[in-house]
């Protein structure tokens, strides 16, 4: 901006007008966004305000409970609880070790190797990626039945069922690794290493990103699954994860004991995946767009 | 399978009978050879039963294991499945299901039609028939045989209201009740727009009836329904009062009373919750009454029940020995002690009569109610949706008589549709008659094999005085005898029945 508009009044009269506009639209968005964070978090303040209700244990017509207290937290020790929640972290923990070796092996092979069939196997992946999961869960229970991975051994027969089909996910890390100059390999590879090596010790420091991104998605997956989690177990609940378990106590005759626990096991629930995004928030954005950016 | 089913069956018709004795006072030393004691062992099996159930349910199957004489010791898991639920879980997959479970009684014409339930011994099924409520007995059966066990009869619904805004005076009158409510700004809370289930309190108030017929192996029929009729039209009036109420709540929750509600429509499940809630106001009365044109009407109800049932077993002794278990579970001592530790009304008629049972004020308001209700028979499945849109229609009618008349009739119109046959099955044939162990009850299919001749798909073994017929279209509009006559056998054999039609009339022939 030149030092002479400065002084022009017509110019500043302009230049009050764009600010007074953008304060109106930025008076706006804060109002929308102000709204929308408002209409977003009622449903998750109204379950922990209600998990702390102490007077009464149904569904009540109010927000705020009239007694406070952690009877329903002390409450949950008292039932099967705390045997859901091990179950559930146990396969998140397992899948999400396991899915993301699968998953950066995989893109790491589609993304270094040529080979014969490596475009046919894409496309066929593509298309069979098509297919909504769903499908193939009577199926899938027959198969697992059989194994006698149902009911009460639902623990290792849910990981199968989560890592089976895991390596087809390959997308996003596949387009991070691309986007690694392929020099970098070649120089690795003429100093004496390994294909091997050159994943471990080259691609994948310069992806962690990617590579926190894969461990959360694959975390998150099993943590809240229900569908299939609740047909794998049956009703058995030895073998429920945490969404099925606390599920079961909505049934008519269970409800009006155990809304407020609901809420609180609702509650308990979200804590691990609350903190692990705190703590790894930063890479998680990285990640969802490091398949746009060169490195 | 027939022969292991027949097994079972015999066994348990035996030990059903031998059972009987024992509890009849016999008390003849018993030898301890396997003879004796034919289904003495241990046998690992899975209950479902509601989470509040559970532990009573462990108990009662350890104290079966102490006082049963027949040497059967059962290692039972109990697994928390809520009754409402258990048929839907059962028929997901069968093999993985419980031996013996727990299930409201909707759910029965499903369980029986996907072999989940294995039928009572002839022996075993008289006795438990007499001991309990005839209206839960016809739930649990099938043309008069129990395919399950009655548990518990308090499956049904009264009103909870709240005394310090309903005066005790009002409560048999429906006007008054919404009259009150209105004046207090308080809601009605009547789940007359969710649920077929609270709906039909006010057709059968009127005396319309809505009964399903099935056959032997639990397929429906037919149905009798008259819901779209002048009775029908006097409930939608009275409905349209109360749906067109601004104080009108379509909900069945206790904690509603929480939330601005005078009057709640519900069950003994809601008790507790009420009583916390209401305390010393709180009142519990039979459903009100409705006035129509002058005259008064009751409001009826479902009366529904809880049954155990039994899963088929590949061994037939575990198969009888569960049935030992489940008769137990169900008998007098257990259904008082269900009463006694959770208020669960009682389906035993002796225990039904118990002071201590009558002077349960919601069990008594519900037993009250009973008068008015129907059982809650086989009801097929379709109906709970094709039924609960009526309030809606009857709302959106705006009291007109034509309107409510249209709510009847798309009812009766998607009732109609259920069985509606197609245009090949009303010009089919069929032979009815006294043939193949069957007593009219039962039409055999009929093939065309020509332009005007029909033969029957199996051979039948007819013996000499056997009568039959031939119908079309499964009724008997046009049928074909010895002329209008039966037509009757004049030699034994086993023949191929053909009918050869000439016009209107047609000639039946045996072909062997």
């Amino acid at each position: 901006m030149s030092k002479k508009n400065d002084y022009d009044p017509s110019e500043i009269q302009k230049r009050m007008g764009m600010k007074a506009k953008n304060r109106i639209s930025n008076t706006v968005i804060y109002v929308v966004l102000v709204i929308m964070s408002i209409v977003w978090l009622i449903p998750f303040f109204c379950i922990v305000f209600q998990s702390f209700r102490v007077e009464s244990t149904w569904m009540a017509g109010y927000v705020f409970p009239q007694k406070w207290g952690f009877d329903n937290y002390i409450n949950l020790a008292k039932t099967d609880f705390w045997k859901w929640y091990t179950n559930t972290f146990i396969i998140a923990v397992v899948v999400a070790a396991l899915q993301t070796v699968i998953v950066l092996c995989m893109s790491y092979t589609l993304s270094r190797f040529r080979f014969k069939i490596r475009k046919g196997l894409m496309k066929f992946m593509l298309v069979l990626g098509l297919f909504p999961g769903m499908l193939t869960m009577i199926i899938l229970y027959r198969v697992l039945k059989d194994l006698g991975m149902t009911q009460a051994n639902a623990v290792p027969g849910l990981i199968l069922v989560y890592i089976a089909s895991s390596g087809m996910g390959y997308y996003v890390s596949k387009g991070f690794f691309d986007t690694v100059p392929k020099t970098l390999d070649e120089a690795a590879r003429i100093d004496g290493a390994t294909r091997a090596q050159v994943l471990w010790k080259i691609i994948l420091p310069m992806a962690k990103p990617i590579v926190i991104y894969t461990i959360l998605t694959a975390f998150m997956g099993p943590w809240g699954d229900f569908v299939f989690a609740r047909y794998i177990s049956m009703n058995t609940s030895a073998g429920m994860n945490v969404a099925v378990g606390l599920q079961s106590w909505l049934s008519l005759d269970q409800i009006n004991n155990r809304y407020t626990m609901f809420c609180a096991g609702g509650v308990v629930v979200a804590i691990p995946v609350t903190i692990l995004f705190l703590c790894l928030q930063k890479y998680y954005v990285e990640g969802v767009t490091g398949g746009a950016v060169k490195g | 399978m027939k022969k292991v089913l027949a097994i079972v069956l015999a066994l348990v018709m035996v030990f059903g009978l031998a059972a009987c004795g024992n509890g009849g006072g016999n008390t003849t030393p018993q030898n301890n050879t396997a003879d004796d004691k034919p289904l003495a062992g241990t046998y690992k099996i899975k209950v479902w039963a509601a989470e509040n159930n559970q532990d009573l349910t462990k108990k009662q199957i350890d104290d079966f294991n102490k006082t049963n004489d027949m040497g059967i010791v059962i290692e039972a898991t109990v697994e928390p499945v809520s009754e409402a639920d258990a048929g839907t879980n059962m028929i997901t997959d069968i093999e993985a299901g419980p031996d013996i479970y727990w299930f409201a009684q909707d759910q029965f014409a499903r369980l029986v039609n996907a072999g989940a339930l294995d039928k009572l011994g002839t022996g075993a099924s008289k006795t438990v028939a007499e001991a309990n409520d005839p209206g839960v007995v016809a739930a649990g059966s099938i043309n008069g045989q129990l395919w399950a066990y009655p548990a518990t009869s308090d499956n049904g619904y009264f009103m909870y209201y709240d005394k310090s805004v309903v005066p005790e005076a009002d409560v048999k009158s429906l006007e008054k009740i919404i009259a009150d409510c209105e004046a207090a700004k308080k809601y009605f809370a009547f789940e007359a727009q969710t649920s077929a289930w609270y709906l039909a309190s006010w057709f059968f108030g009127t005396g319309c009836k809505s009964e399903w017929e099935m056959d032997n192996d639990g397929k429906y029929t037919g149905v009798k329904d008259d819901f779209n009729s002048a009775n029908g039209l006097i409930a939608a009036k009275g409905m349209y009062k109360l749906v067109s109420s601004p104080f009108h709540l379509s909900s069945s929750k206790g904690a509603e009373f929480e939330s601005g509600a005078a009057v709640v429509v519900t069950g003994m499940w809601d008790y507790d919750v009420v009583q916390k809630i209401l305390g010393d106001n709180m009142g519990v009365a039979e459903l009100p009454s409705f006035e129509v044109d002058g005259k008064q009407y009751h409001l009826g109800s479902f009366n529904g029940c809880k049954l155990v049932g039994v899963k088929p077993q590949t061994d037939p002794k575990k198969g009888a020995a569960l049935h030992q278990l489940a008769q137990y579970l169900t008998d007098y001592d257990r259904q008082m002690e269900r009463f006694n530790t959770l208020s669960w009304g009682p389906a035993n008629l002796k225990a039904q009569s118990d002071d201590k049972v009558k002077a349960n004020p919601g069990l008594a308001t519900l037993f009250a109610q009973n008068a008015y209700s129907q059982p809650q028979g086989q009801i097929h499945g379709s109906w709970w949706d094709i039924g609960k849109v009526i309030a809606d229609d009857v709302k959106a009618s705006g009291g007109t008589e034509e309107g409510l008349k249209k709510a009847l009739q798309n009812y009766q119109d998607k009732i109609d549709a259920l069985f509606a046959m197609s245009e090949e099955e009303k010009n089919a044939w069929t032979v009815i008659g006294a043939v193949a162990g069957s007593n009219w009850d039962k039409d055999f299919e009929m093939k065309k094999e020509g332009e005007n001749v029909w033969k029957s798909v199996d051979k039948f073994d007819l013996k000499a005085g056997d009568e039959f017929k031939c119908r079309q279209g499964k009724n008997w509009d046009v049928s074909i005898g010895n002329g209008g006559d039966n037509y009757k056998v004049e030699a034994d054999g086993t023949y191929t029945i053909v009918l050869t039609l000439s016009g209107d009339s047609g000639t039946i022939t045996l072909e062997k």
